[in-house]
This record gives C-alpha cells, sequence and structure tokens, in this order.
C-alpha cells in the first residue's frame, strides 16, 4: 500500500464534483499512455469568466481520483486564467503531500483542465465569430429592430451574448439575434440587451 | 476482518510445518556436510524430506535436487540443459511465463542462445501449433509452465512435452504454482525437469526443488561445495529443506479433499462476484483452471483503486502478478491473451489457499460490489 495522507484518502473515498454536467460549456476527454488512467471535465463558466460548475470522471487509482478531485476544489471559482495557472505542486500540497511515483497522477487533471477550458474558448469564438458575421452583414429584419441606434458586442460566452443598444426595439432585437444565432451557430444563444 | 486472497504470491506456513522445522532452527544447528555426527546426523531429516517431495512429483528421491526456491529452480534448468550440447543450444518457451523463465530467456539470448517464444491462445492456454513451429532440431530445451500464476489456466504439459521431445529436446516445466493443487506425476506427464517452491503451499520461503530426470546431467548453477551430490553448491538450507518435505507430505494428504473444497469456494466467489458486479468478467474463464485461482475483469475500474479500497476493508488480493506492484505497466499474460491495456488496468487476482474458509468468500462478496459501484459511478469506461 502507498502511504496516502488523510486528506487524499478522504478526497479519494469522497470525491468532490464527480460526474457530469448535462450542458458543460466545455469538455476534455484524455487519457495517460503512460499510465493507462483516463479522465473527463466539464465545466460550467459564467460572465465572469469563472469557473461556475465543474464536474471530473475518473479511471486510475486513488492518486489520480483524489488529484482530480483535489483539482477540481482549487478551481471552482477561479477565472479561466487563473485556473490555467494551478500547478502540480499546489495540488500535491492541497493533498497534504503524495508519493513521488504518484506525482503523474496530477499532471492529467491539469491536461484535462486546460483541454476543457480550450474547448470553452473555442465554443466562445465560434459564437463571437457568427455574431459579428450577423452584425456585419445586417440583415433587413435586425436593420428594421435597431433602427437609428447603434448595436456594440459587449460580452460573449458560448451559449450567452449581450449586445449594447442604443436606442431601438430591445425585444426585437433580441429575437432577431436569437434567430439569426440558432440558424447559422446550430445552438440556442440567450441575447441580452444592455442600454 | 482480515481476509487473505493472494495464495499465488505467497501462502502461509502450516503449523505441522513450523514445528518440524522449530529443531533445525535451535537445538539441531548443525551442518550436515560435517564430519561429526550431531552435524552428519541431519543428512537423514535432508533425506527424509527428499523423499516426500518425490513422492509428491512421482519421483525417485534421488531426482531431487534443493534449491533456493522456484526462481533459482527454473534458472539452473534453463541455463543448464542449453549449455549441455553445443548443438542444441535453443530455448523455447512461452509468452505467459512467469519472469524467472522470461528473464532468463533474455539472458541466455544475449549469450548467444537462440530463444523463441510461442503464443497463448485468447484463453491463457498454449497455442500448440505455435509451439511445434518454434521447437527445432536446434531447441534444447522447452519450457511451459503447469499452471499460470496470474489466471490459473492449466497447460497439458504432457502434450507439450511431447512436441519437445519429438525433437529431441528436454521439456522442463515451471510448476511452481501448480504443484499441491492439481496431481502432478512426472513419469505420466513425461516431464524431463521441473521447479517447485516451497512458500506457494504452506512451506517457507526461500526453498524449494527442482526435479532432474535421472539420466539427465546438467551443470549445477551454484557453484562451490559438493552439496546436493554437486548439483547445487551451498550449505544446506536444513530447516527450509525439512519444511518443504513436511509441507510436500501435507500436500499429498489435502490434494484431492481440500482442493474440492477450495474449488467450491472459488466457483461461490466467481459466481457471486460476475452476479453482483456488473462488466466483471473471469480472465481466461473458458479454460481448465487451478481450483484456487481466479482472475477478474471489473471492467471500467482501475485495479490500484480496488486494491486500495479492499486494503482498507482488510482485504488482501493482488492486480496481475505481485512482481509488477509498483511499475505501472499493464500485465504482459493479459496482454499476451489479447486483453487491451485498459482491461488489463482492471484486473484483480483472487488466490485461495486450504485455509480459506466460506465466511471470507461471503464477506468478500459483501464489501467489493459497493466498491465496484462506487469507482464505475466515476469512471469514464464504465460503459465500455
Amino acid at each position: 500500500m502507498w502511504n496516502y495522507s488523510e486528506k487524499l484518502m478522504d478526497h479519494f473515498m469522497n470525491p468532490r464534483n464527480s460526474g457530469q454536467l448535462m450542458n458543460p460549456d466545455g469538455h476534455s476527454e484524455i487519457g495517460s499512455p503512460q499510465c493507462g488512467d483516463a479522465m473527463t471535465l466539464d465545466i460550467q463558466v459564467d460572465d465572469e469568466d469563472k469557473i461556475a460548475e465543474i464536474r471530473f470522471m475518473t479511471f486510475g487509482c486513488a492518486g489520480a481520483i483524489a488529484a482530480a478531485s483535489a483539482l477540481t476544489e482549487i478551481a471552482k471559482g477561479r477565472t479561466l486564467d487563473e485556473a490555467l495557472g494551478i500547478s502540480n505542486d499546489q495540488i500535491v500540497e492541497f493533498l497534504g503531500g503524495m508519493p513521488e511515483e504518484k506525482y503523474h497522477c496530477s499532471v492529467m487533471g491539469h491536461e484535462a483542465l486546460s483541454t476543457a477550458i480550450d474547448d470553452f474558448r473555442h465554443r466562445r469564438d465560434n459564437t463571437a465569430e457568427h455574431l459579428e458575421c450577423i452584425l456585419g452583414e445586417m440583415p433587413e429584419n435586425l436593420a428594421a429592430a435597431v433602427g437609428e441606434g447603434i448595436i456594440n458586442i459587449e460580452h460573449v460566452h458560448p451559449v450567452r451574448v449581450y449586445v449594447s443598444l442604443s436606442e431601438g426595439d430591445n425585444s426585437a432585437v433580441a429575437a432577431v439575434l436569437e434567430s439569426e444565432l440558432r440558424k447559422r451557430a446550430g445552438k440556442k444563444v440567450e441575447v441580452g440587451i444592455i442600454r | 476482518m482480515k481476509v487473505y486472497l493472494d495464495n499465488n504470491a505467497t501462502t502461509r506456513i502450516a503449523p505441522e510445518v513450523l514445528d518440524a522445522m522449530l529443531p533445525f532452527l535451535t537445538e539441531r544447528f548443525g551442518n550436515p556436510s560435517s564430519f561429526h555426527s550431531f552435524g552428519s546426523d541431519l543428512k537423514e531429516d535432508i533425506e527424509a524430506a527428499r523423499q516426500k517431495v518425490a513422492a509428491l512429483l512421482g519421483a525417485d528421491a534421488e531426482e531431487i535436487v534443493f534449491t533456493s526456491g522456484g526462481t533459482e529452480s527454473d534458472n539452473t534448468a534453463i541455463i543448464g540443459a542449453t549449455s549441455i550440447n553445443p548443438l542444441k543450444p535453443g530455448f523455447v518457451t512461452s509468452r505467459t511465463e512467469h519472469p524467472a523463465i522470461l528473464e532468463t530467456a533474455e539472458y541466455i539470448k544475449s549469450r548467444g542462445h537462440p530463444v523463441k517464444i510461442t503464443e497463448v491462445n485468447s484463453d491463457g492456454t498454449i497455442n500448440m501449433n505455435s509451439l511445434e513451429s518454434c521447437v527445432s532440431e536446434q531447441t534444447g530445451l522447452v519450457s511451459i509452465m503447469m499452471a499460470n500464476n496470474e489466471t490459473g489456466v492449466i497447460v497439458p504439459v504432457a502434450e507439450a512435452a511431447r512436441k519437445a521431445h519429438a525433437s529431441g529436446a528436454l521439456f522442463h516445466t515451471d510448476a511452481v504454482q501448480a504443484v499441491s493443487k492439481i496431481p502432478v506425476d512426472v513419469r505420466s506427464m513425461d516431464i524431463d525437469m521441473l521447479s517447485v517452491s516451497a512458500h506457494k503451499f504452506h512451506g517457507p520461503k526461500g526453498v524449494g526443488a527442482l526435479f532432474v530426470r535421472k539420466g539427465i546431467e546438467i551443470p549445477p548453477f551454484m557453484l562451490g561445495g559438493h552439496q546436493e551430490k554437486g548439483m547445487r553448491a551451498g550449505t544446506s538450507n536444513v530447516a527450509g529443506i525439512v519444511g518443504l518435505g513436511v509441507a510436500a507430505e501435507l500436500a499429498v494428504k489435502h490434494l484431492l479433499e481440500e482442493n474440492g473444497r477450495t474449488g467450491l469456494l472459488l466457483e461461490r466467489l466467481e459466481k457471486g462476484i460476475l452476479e453482483k458486479c456488473p462488466g466483471a468478467v473471469v480472465a481466461g474463464g473458458d479454460a481448465e483452471r487451478l481450483p484456487n485461482t481466479a482472475t477478474v475483469l471489473f471492467r471500467g475500474v482501475e485495479s490500484e483503486a480496488v486494491m486500495t479500497l479492499l486494503d482498507i476493508k482488510g482485504v488482501c488480493v493482488s492486480s496481475g502478478s505481485a512482481c509488477s506492484t509498483g511499475e505501472q505497466t499493464s500485465s504482459y499474460v493479459l496482454s499476451a491473451m489479447g486483453i487491451d491495456d485498459v482491461d488489463a488496468n482492471t484486473a484483480i487476482r483472487f488466490s485461495l489457499s486450504r485455509y480459506t474458509i466460506g465466511g471470507e468468500i461471503d464477506y468478500i462478496l459483501e464489501v467489493l460490489p459497493p466498491i465496484i459501484e462506487k469507482l464505475r459511478d466515476i469512471s469514464p469506461y464504465a460503459n465500455r
């Protein structure tokens, strides 16, 4: 048996944030060819770019499961950039130490997180591109709803966007954008209007 | 509750064995090679043990050489038998042998001996066609284990021996896991050499034997004094040898009855696991196996995580071969059977002994299913 700390055993036996999210904003599936472990990670990101929800699934030893659990605890509530900065040493320290032979277990969680964040950013860029395209083309019904107003992109999230509108019909603009985004991005994107 | 189901790694010493050994670790500490009777009288005890080991194998006493265990017996057989005839330096063995065989094969290969490794079938049995194609006029020795340490799959060694003899090669078998669990008879099985280890059947660690059929002369592996008729140098491990003898005697006595009982317990364990643990499958389940060994793939659940939780519950099992623990490699035995790495990493070996009781099996069937369920719940491979 490995000499595991009490805290590590607690995270192994009672993993925090295990499972999957129904509609994740970012998702990753990775495997470690080095030891055969595998992991999935789901994240939900709020409008301040912070990780609001996080869930993991792990196929691996006690160290791998505990390290994944610890990572999710550390990452939750942090901004994406902060989360990317979480080091393996931080995970090991959080767990009250880890046998040296098991250090590699914490690496997988890090890779899963950065891949999920990449996935989130990719989805966001995709939504942003479509939105920019729509505003650039300014279809007739959108132009009618905006009227004399000025429309600007304020914040983009994969499934939520905020635009500012100086004048015009808020709900008509939102309805047109939502329907155009559904057509082009193939998903439901909520549109919020800021005056 | 402490439940020990890792008897293929090692077994408890039988009380009768310990009792028989103690005088040789206390008052009767002499060296049997000494001139004085205090030492030389011990030769009788050694010869009595030799008779008992011979009886277990269906051999003659003079065909038994005491060694330090299975590994030394295997080393002696392979290095010796491939060096007696310069026209027959070749060695043939299988992919699922113990490292004591495979590492020695690598060693003699590096010394210029032709070495061929036969494939196994998906149920873990030896592929006889592959074996036949590996054996040639050059082959000096074929070594095929009698039963696999990880899966318990039994190999029809008599058939393998025939294939070896057809090309004029000698036949050795590593019977470390088989002896005491199934009947072994070197004559009817046509075996030339056979390795035995005491601690796998309730004897002490550090002692074993090599059966070498009369008429075969191989050079010693350990060089030095003239002990064991010059076949194995080094002061005789009297207490160990006496312990091995008593363990052999007990193995003969318990062979049929106790193995029948162990077999029923194993059956109950396997049936219970397959019923209660979704995704579970027995490796080599369709092949004939030892009555004490089952390796179960708990598909979707990594074996070390299972062992860690079982350890907390006092249950001792192993994943694949005990020798691989600490290394992050999947079992080469399971790989050779065509089981992929992900599934191989889910393997847990349960190995019983004649000291295993029904209550221990019931306890495992109570604590194991929730462990598997808990780990499957968080596994991305649960429905693989």
